[in-house]
């Protein structure tokens, strides 16, 4: 199973440190969409993936290449988003001014899987999404955004996985109460 | 690993319990797993494919004789009394599954159609290679596509794209496109025609011989300097040479730029146009 | 099937990872109940949303961050050894004062000794330009890595990132031919000759291309490497392209490419 992300970090654990450019290449990306979800800043998501891969790099020889390595890297990634949100405390965010930048959404073209959505606005969405608690709003990112398995996700949150499937369906509730209250705010 | 052989017209019994075969001329194959990745390869020597993704978790393959005695239903005659056929492998399609990865080769024998619905999630790897069209519609995945001798028409779809003719158009519209993958659509003798979400980024590396390029006036495309630069030069006038710059590549950044994106048509032209 | 256990099977519902049993039995449970079926219904519509959402891209600095840090830890890393070896010096270090004082002496001479032998002339010169070594061997280890891919996406990424080695990377340029030669998709095997440019000083080119464009099978691959030549201005393949244009086997716009490189090539 040469090349697969647990024989790598099996081998930078062993000294190839330069094979983590090839997990940076396959996960960055999907890293920086955690944290831009969890934060809304791109700036300190940046500092956290950087983070989360130097972090890689000091606790290299304590991964087990029997474990997922997606489960242990974005075990570490919660760590970091932590440490980073108590050195940040009182910091002020501009949220706002960081929604207003981003893409529209509603300009994204739908994809082939709408033909079974009747939920057009994705902003609307989108504001539902933030709005929720941190830990609903972090399940449904790992669980729809990242795709991960959920025996996965019950590694990263330390939880059997059977709690996982019935926290993503009431993440899943809240998001749909959080939806429809700001769809009757809009429409009133 | 399932493998088996269908030879059209024949009810025969497939040698495993996961697969049906619903009708003579068609054929369902789950993926094994489905919370893995799904891949459908398909191979067609004489004829055509249409690939679509539906509401579903199987793969479902129907097969169209071209020009038999009934089209749309293959029936092979049958065998004379207190004979029987033995069936070459050749004359059907050789479908196999594993690792939830469905392989379809065909048309080896007989020219065929080939309608296959897979889950929308699917990666594709598609090539035909005689006088047939092949089209995917509905798919979110990797998709790759190569047509020897006809069009290549991918419409309706997310992720990224690989597609080449040889002779043909090339039609790729692109509903969503997975960030930081590079995609490349190319032809001999055909219009490259591609259809880009507004909010696509990428770096566009366009090149034509014969052809014009023409792109969509909504889309934010930055060409670089070096690009605009006039292909022909005379200065013979001024005592200078007239030369024909090389490079007919043209390079940009659409939505200040990302993976690169490669357009090569030789005597063809390309139009990129906005969703 | 209870109201309360279908709805600990919703996400895998969503998910499409339930089993047949599993699905059948929800199923079954959907079709006697209107609430579960209307909430599956519903949430399932947001479900399939949320893929919709725009997605963020990290800026381009966050990569030649990670290869800085990547770099600099590597150096790090090989500087370590050194370190321990101090460490043996100082569990070598005599507990009585006479014999401390006769080591340090001898270490003072010995220290002198070696630092008048290696001072460098300027200090930071060598760590950058090993930085740098470093960056370029980790371009060349994913550029690798990624031509060999099972997707041809991946392997259209690697060979991306073959413009980003040094021309002098001869690893590199024997994966490019590779992928000219074998690569499964045409797309990747075009972007591979194109990427064969920056490498046009290496002894051998010539000889490489000229052997490849028999090998192809698609036509706008063979007219690229004919391109190439010309652009290399290899003129010494003037003979095998004027054969190439004699070939009757091969594609007519292949042999006007080739004419048109004799003529351009002169």
């Amino acid at each position: 199973m040469n090349g697969t992300d647990n024989a790598l970090m099996a081998q930078v654990g062993a000294g190839e440190v330069a094979k983590l450019a090839v997990l940076f290449e396959r996960h960055h990306g999907a890293l920086f969409r955690y944290f831009v979800s969890m934060n809304r800043n791109r700036e300190w998501s940046e500092d956290l993936v950087q983070d989360v891969f130097f972090r890689m790099l000091r606790y290299r020889t304590s991964y087990d290449s029997k474990q997922s390595f997606t489960a242990w890297m974005y075990q570490i990634a919660r760590n970091t988003n932590v440490d980073h949100a108590h050195k940040r405390r009182g910091e002020v965010v501009g949220i706002e001014e960081f929604t207003e930048r981003r893409p529209e959404p509603a300009s994204s073209a739908p994809g082939p899987e709408e033909s079974a959505v009747r939920v057009q606005d994705l902003a609307l969405l989108k504001r539902a999404l933030d709005r929720l608690p941190s830990d609903k709003k972090e399940i449904l990112i790992l669980s729809r955004f990242q795709e991960m398995k959920y025996e996965d996700i019950a590694v990263v949150l330390g939880c059997e996985a059977g709690t996982v499937k019935v926290r993503v369906y009431r993440a899943m509730r809240a998001l749909e109460e959080i939806y429809f209250t700001l769809a009757g705010e809009k429409a009133s | 690993m399932n493998r088996f052989s269908i030879v059209l017209g024949l009810a025969s019994t497939l040698g495993t319990l996961l697969v049906g075969q619903d009708t003579p001329d068609r054929v369902t194959v789950p993926f094994r797993d489905a919370a893995k990745a799904r891949t459908l390869v398909v191979v067609v020597v004489n004829g055509g494919m249409t690939i679509r993704g539906y509401d579903g978790k199987d793969a479902i393959i129907e097969a169209n004789s071209r020009g038999g005695p009934s089209r749309g239903r293959l029936r092979l005659p049958s065998a004379p009394p207190g004979m029987h056929r033995i069936d070459n492998q050749n004359s059907g399609l050789d479908i196999s599954e594993k690792d939830n990865v469905v392989t379809v080769n065909g048309g080896i024998m007989h020219s065929v159609d080939l309608l296959i619905q897979v889950p929308i999630q699917t990666s594709l790897k598609l090539k035909t290679l005689n006088g047939g069209h092949l089209t995917v519609e509905n798919i979110s995945g990797e998709i790759e596509a190569e047509n020897t001798n006809g069009a290549v028409t991918i419409t309706n779809v997310s992720g990224s794209v690989l597609a080449n003719s040889m002779n043909g158009r090339v039609t790729v519209s692109l509903d969503r496109v997975t960030p930081d993958k590079s995609m490349s659509f190319s032809t001999m003798n055909g219009i490259i025609d591609v259809t880009l979400p507004a909010d696509v980024k990428a770096r566009l590396k366009m090149k034509t011989d014969n052809g014009e390029i023409y792109l969509d006036d909504g889309f934010d495309v930055k060409l670089d300097a070096s690009s605009r630069a006039p292909v022909v030069s005379d200065r013979r006038s001024s005592g200078g040479r007239y030369r024909v710059r090389l490079d007919r590549t043209t390079y940009g950044d659409i939505n200040g730029g990302g993976p690169e994106m490669q357009f090569t048509t030789y005597n063809g032209s390309i139009l990129i146009h906005k969703k | 099937m209870t109201c309360e256990e279908a709805k600990t099977l919703l996400s895998e519902y969503w998910s499409q990872t339930l089993d047949e049993t599993r699905e059948l039995a929800f199923d079954a449970h959907l079709a006697g109940c209107e609430t579960c079926r209307a909430e599956t219904e519903r949430l399932g519509v947001l479900w399939k949303s949320l893929a919709l959402l725009p997605v963020e891209e990290p800026s381009a600095n966050l990569r030649g961050r990670f290869y800085e840090t990547l770099g600099a830890f590597r150096q790090g890393l090989e500087s370590a050894p050194r370190r321990s070896l101090r460490e043996k010096i100082v569990s070598f270090w005599p507990r009585q004062p006479a014999w401390q004082m006769a080591v340090s002496f001898a270490l003072l001479v010995l220290g002198v000794g070696v630092g008048y032998e290696i001072r460098p002339e300027k200090q930071e010169q060598p760590e950058v330009a090993q930085l740098r070594g470093e960056v370029s061997n980790m371009r060349q280890l994913v550029a690798l890595s990624l031509m060999q891919q099972q997707s041809a996406g991946e392997r259209l990424r690697g060979v991306g990132w073959a413009y980003q080695v040094e021309p002098s990377d001869t690893e590199v340029l024997s994966a490019l031919l590779k992928a000219v030669n074998q690569d499964s998709s045409v797309n990747v095997r075009l972007a591979a000759a194109d990427a064969l440019h920056a490498f046009g000083a290496s002894p051998g080119m010539r000889k490489a291309i000229l052997e490849a464009i028999p090998k192809q099978s698609a036509p706008l691959v063979q007219i690229a490497l004919i391109d190439l030549l010309v652009d290399l201005k290899k003129k010494e393949a003037t003979p095998d392209l004027r054969a190439l244009a004699a070939d009757q086997a091969v594609h007519a716009g292949v042999r006007q490419r080739a004419t048109w490189a004799v003529e351009k090539l002169q």
